[in-house]
């Protein structure tokens, strides 16, 4: 994903250096200056359409819960549903725990944890992370005081 | 100097940290994230977007005020893409919450332990529940059925997922 946003943002850039401000037809008073500005926003409204567009849509579609148990409803041959049945086949058939055992491998793979024997642990990466993740979450208070 | 573009954009940037501080507020106060997320940022955008035709017709920018317009809009809504997912995430990710469990817990826990809290009916039932409320399920007797409102929504990420081959997911 990093290599495709840098290869297209070297693209849009490029694009942006070869060709005339006006694009040949826009009037002067759509024109942004100074062009640093211009150039600026434009990579700027591109990156947010990556980050916050494409990139969300991939991992919504790759990592959404909720987004998952409502494709196992559509996708079911009973119309009614319970708990009990979506923790067994949540995912196609794969379970509940399939879905957390994913979670625990991209924490593993970003090494913000690691397994000792039986045990999940905090890296000191992992640690630095939960220190920052745990004062936002008490300042939005969603965690008891420590 | 200060262009017209730059003024609108500083215009635009103070609007999005007034939503961002009326959005934190009211996570703090309790209240209910979706709806007070839309809300908050629908006051803030209109008001930045009159912010803007204001100061236009003040600084007499003319025909800028279309490109004020534009520009102000479209970088309210590229702020508001990037700040949503990142509230979402400390606010709902089960990796979030698991970091944040083993700091509580002395940095080590038991691996089953993490799976009979993370991958239990509880953390199932929560989810059903924001799914009642959204309008995608309705519970039933036995159980809970799809709206069509939550078809909808289900076929078109399973067609996102088939494209990009995600196979599962979730």
């Amino acid at each position: 994903m990093t290599l495709i946003y840098v290869a297209c943002l070297i693209g849009v850039a490029s694009a942006w250096f070869v060709t005339s401000a006006d694009l040949g037809f826009l009037a002067q008073s759509l024109l942004i200056e100074p062009p640093w500005l211009d150039l600026s926003l434009m990579l700027f409204f591109f990156s947010a359409a990556f980050f916050g567009g494409v990139l969300q849509l991939y991992n919504l579609a790759d990592r959404g819960l909720s987004l998952r148990i409502l494709i196992d409803f559509a996708e079911a041959d009973s119309r009614i549903i319970d708990t009990d049945w979506l923790i067994a086949n949540y995912g196609n058939g794969k379970g509940l725990a399939w879905m957390y055992g994913k979670r625990i491998a991209g924490m593993l793979e970003t090494n913000l944890v690691e397994r000792k024997a039986e045990m999940i642990e905090l890296t000191s990466k992992g640690v630095r992370a939960a220190a920052v993740l745990s004062a936002v979450r008490r300042f939005l208070r969603l965690e008891p005081p420590s | 100097m200060l262009t017209p573009v730059l003024a609108t954009i500083t215009l635009v940037t103070l609007w999005f940290l007034v939503f961002v501080c009326m959005h934190v507020f009211g996570l703090r106060s309790g209240r209910d994230n979706a709806q007070w997320l839309v809300r908050s940022y629908a006051a803030s955008f209109a008001a930045m977007l009159a912010s803007v035709v204001v100061l236009s017709m003040w600084c007499d920018f003319g025909l800028m005020l279309l490109l004020s317009v534009l520009v102000a809009a479209l970088t309210s809504a590229c702020l508001f893409v990037l700040y949503v997912p990142a509230v979402y995430t400390i606010l709902t990710s089960l990796s979030v919450a698991t970091l944040v469990l083993l700091r509580r817990s002395g940095g080590r826990l038991p691996e089953a332990s993490l799976y009979d809290r993370f991958a239990s009916r509880r953390i199932m039932q929560q989810r059903l529940c924001v799914l009642v409320r959204a309008g995608h399920l309705v519970p039933d007797t036995c159980g809970f059925s799809i709206t069509s409102r939550g078809r909808a929504v289900a076929h078109a990420f399973a067609f996102v997922k088939r494209l990009w081959r995600l196979g599962p997911g979730g």
